[in-house]
Formats: C-alpha cells, sequence, structure tokens
C-alpha cells in the first residue's frame, strides 16, 4: 500500500486527506473515510488536474480528487488498469498530430486502452491519456506503415483545450474493429444529418474558423460583406458546426464623440 | 521572424497561410503555384523557410524540394500534406525536409512549428 496526501471535494469545499493506493482498491482517510474497490469504478475523467472518479454503489457518487502531477499519474494508471471498463492491450501513438502540425519524435507505446463511460483511455508504463467521447471529432479506420509493413489502424481526432490532436491506436483487427465500431457509435450524434448541407463557400469559411481567423480576417480572406459572412454562420449554426464565442462591436463616433476626439488633439492652450 | 516563400497549387490555401504568417509577424518574400516555379522563386528570393504542399500539378512538392535543396543544401522546408499522405511524408523526411504540416491546421501550432524551424 502506498500513502499518499490528496485534496477531495466534501461538501463543497476541498479537504485534505491522505489515500492508500492498494492492489485492490483506494482507502481514503479522515476526513472521508471512504473505501473505493477499483472494480466498482465506472468512470475516470480528468480535467485541470482534478481526476473525477464515478463510483457505483447503492448510489453513485462521484470523487473529486486533485493532488500533484505524479500523484495523479498513479492513481490514474491503478484505476484505469483495474476499475470496471472494457480493456485491450494495444500500442497507441498519442498525439502523433497537434493542430495540423506532425509531432517528429511521436512514437508507439505499448501499453493498454480502456473504455470508460465518459471517454476512452491510453495507459502505458509512462503515462496515461484521456480522450473524452465528448471531445472526439473524427474517427476513421486508415493504415500506417509500421516496421515497414502497412497495417490498419484507429485514428482519432480529439480536441485538447483549443487544439485538435490526433492519436493512433494499433491491435489486432478484430479488436481494432470493435473498438471502431464502439467510438463510432458513441459519436454518432456529430455525423452529419440527412438534408444537412454545406455549400463550398460555407465549407471554407469553416475551414477558415478552424484555423484560428476571426471574422474580419474571413470577410477579407473570402472578398464577402458582413451581412455575406452573418448569413453563412447562421446557417452552420442551424447544423451545429458552429457556436456564438462572443459579439463583437463595430461602433461609429458620434458627434459628440467627434467633438472629443477633435478636442483631444488639440495643442495644450488651444 | 523570417521572410517565407508559399508554395501551393490553390489560392485558398496560399492565402490563407500568408494570413497566419503575417499574422503571426513573417515577411511573405513570394508565393508559387508548382514545383518548378516554386525552384525558380526559391533561387530568386532566397528565402529563410518555404512552405511546400505536396500534391501540385507540373511538379510536386517532394521533386521541388530535391530540386531546391541541390540548390542550397541547408534550404529550410516545411511540408503540407494531406491526411492520409504519411508514405509522401517519409519520403519528404529522406529527401531533407524540416517539418510537416497537415491540412487542415491551426494558426496558433503552424507559427510554432516555423518559429523552431528557423531557430534551427
Amino acid at each position: 500500500m502506498t500513502e499518499v496526501p490528496v485534496k477531495v471535494e466534501k461538501d463543497g469545499a476541498w479537504v485534505v486527506a491522505k489515500v492508500d493506493i492498494g492492489k485492490e482498491g483506494l482507502a481514503f482517510g479522515p476526513p472521508i473515510d471512504l473505501e473505493v474497490k477499483y472494480k466498482s469504478i465506472i468512470d475516470l475523467d480528468e480535467r485541470k488536474n482534478v481526476l473525477f472518479i464515478t463510483v457505483k454503489g447503492e448510489r453513485e457518487i462521484v470523487l473529486r480528487v486533485a493532488s500533484v502531477e505524479k500523484v495523479l499519474l498513479v492513481l490514474k494508471k491503478m484505476i484505469t488498469m483495474s476499475c470496471s471498463a472494457y480493456r485491450l492491450m494495444a500500442y497507441f501513438m498519442s498525439p502523433a498530430v497537434r493542430g495540423g502540425v506532425m509531432i517528429t519524435s511521436a512514437i508507439w507505446e505499448k501499453g493498454a486502452i480502456a473504455v470508460l463511460k465518459s471517454g476512452i483511455w491510453f495507459v502505458s508504463q509512462e503515462k496515461q491519456v484521456c480522450v473524452p467521447l465528448q471531445e472526439v471529432t473524427g474517427i476513421e479506420m486508415t493504415t500506417r506503415e509500421v516496421q515497414a509493413k502497412k497495417v490498419e489502424v484507429v485514428k482519432i481526432d480529439h480536441m485538447e483545450g483549443s487544439e485538435v490532436v490526433t492519436s493512433f491506436v494499433l491491435c489486432p483487427l478484430s479488436t481494432l474493429q470493435i473498438l471502431f465500431n464502439f467510438l463510432k457509435d458513441a459519436t454518432k450524434h456529430m455525423e452529419m444529418g440527412e438534408g444537412q448541407v454545406v455549400d463550398p463557400q460555407a465549407a471554407q469559411v469553416g475551414m477558415l474558423v478552424y484555423s484560428g481567423m476571426d471574422s474580419l480576417a474571413i470577410e477579407k480572406m473570402l472578398q464577402i460583406t458582413h451581412k455575406d459572412l452573418e448569413g453563412i454562420y447562421e446557417r452552420l449554426l442551424k447544423i451545429g458546426l458552429i457556436e456564438v464565442m462572443f459579439i463583437r462591436r463595430e461602433v461609429q463616433l458620434t458627434p459628440k464623440g467627434v467633438r472629443y476626439i477633435t478636442d483631444a488633439v488639440k495643442p495644450p492652450g488651444q | 521572424m523570417g521572410r517565407i516563400l508559399i508554395v501551393d497549387d490553390t489560392l485558398f490555401m496560399r492565402t490563407l497561410l500568408k494570413n497566419i504568417l503575417f499574422a503571426g509577424g513573417h515577411d511573405i518574400v513570394g508565393e508559387a503555384g508548382d514545383g518548378d516555379e516554386a525552384i525558380a522563386k526559391y533561387q530568386e528570393l532566397k528565402p529563410d523557410l518555404v512552405t511546400m504542399d505536396i500534391v501540385m500539378p507540373k511538379m510536386n512538392g517532394i521533386e521541388a524540394l530535391k530540386g531546391i535543396r541541390a540548390h542550397d543544401p541547408n534550404a529550410k522546408v516545411i511540408m503540407c500534406t494531406a491526411v492520409g499522405q504519411e508514405q509522401m511524408v517519409k519520403l519528404a523526411i529522406k529527401t531533407g525536409a524540416k517539418g510537416y504540416i497537415v491540412k487542415p491546421f491551426q494558426a496558433p501550432k503552424v507559427l510554432e512549428e516555423i518559429k523552431n524551424v528557423i531557430g534551427t
């Protein structure tokens, strides 16, 4: 057993507690006083250095646990490898591409993939990467060359903050197909529905938004008016491809404003 | 900040890259729409860095990369590929490309990659 300090959310406040990381489960000391078997953990999520551990019992509870990175790494590894989840041994490469830039140092890592309720975890000796299902933007079966052989892999595109990240999973074909089908099904709501069509200009706008262009840059690049762009945004909003972040106002000076600015630039004493 | 030559056969991608790089403080010294033009412009403009599309008419990006490196073995070229062209990427690595961008891309990461390559 390894005892480590953590912070756990209790009644809306963070309290310091110690947790024993055992072979069968976690034992939180006072003031939490709770034993959690790994097998009773049905979900694990990580947001900004906080682990959200969902425990099945008479009633489902979500433990929020924060700690230093080293402790979280151990917790994540123990939970993902022993909790109630679909697990498969696999090779993974994550991230392989970040924001469109290929990570040249990316390597295939041997480890496991744990499929949980809200996301999938890539777990290796060195790292644990969580891909929340709601952050998955694309799934594809594709081929990659691994050790001079072409092999089938699953390519997963997902968001990490505002960045689009691509990861690859490699395992026996039958398992790969199961993983692919699961992810495809879990992200079905993101597929374009019947009759949801994006015209070429709207697609260009989408591409520019993806690249980080703001509305003004888009209008200039595509040589379209503000009204044209608003129309395209409306169409993209309607089919759920974009969301409004904020509304920026364009203004002009009132006569009072013009007078103020004119006065402000006059040399002193005039 | 660097002097950059953008090579891509589509005006849209050239304009997009131009906007991203300009906003990042770089100087766009020229544009080319195919490999032949890229080699000629490289020799004429001697940029610090080239962003090179792989699939282009007449001469593709790999051939253009070879041509540029034959003229200047220290040339810094970042290849621009579409998803699923990993084979081409491997070839580009062997040929001496310094970085790889996959379309579609995000501006901050592209600028980061360019900064890394220009700094080497």
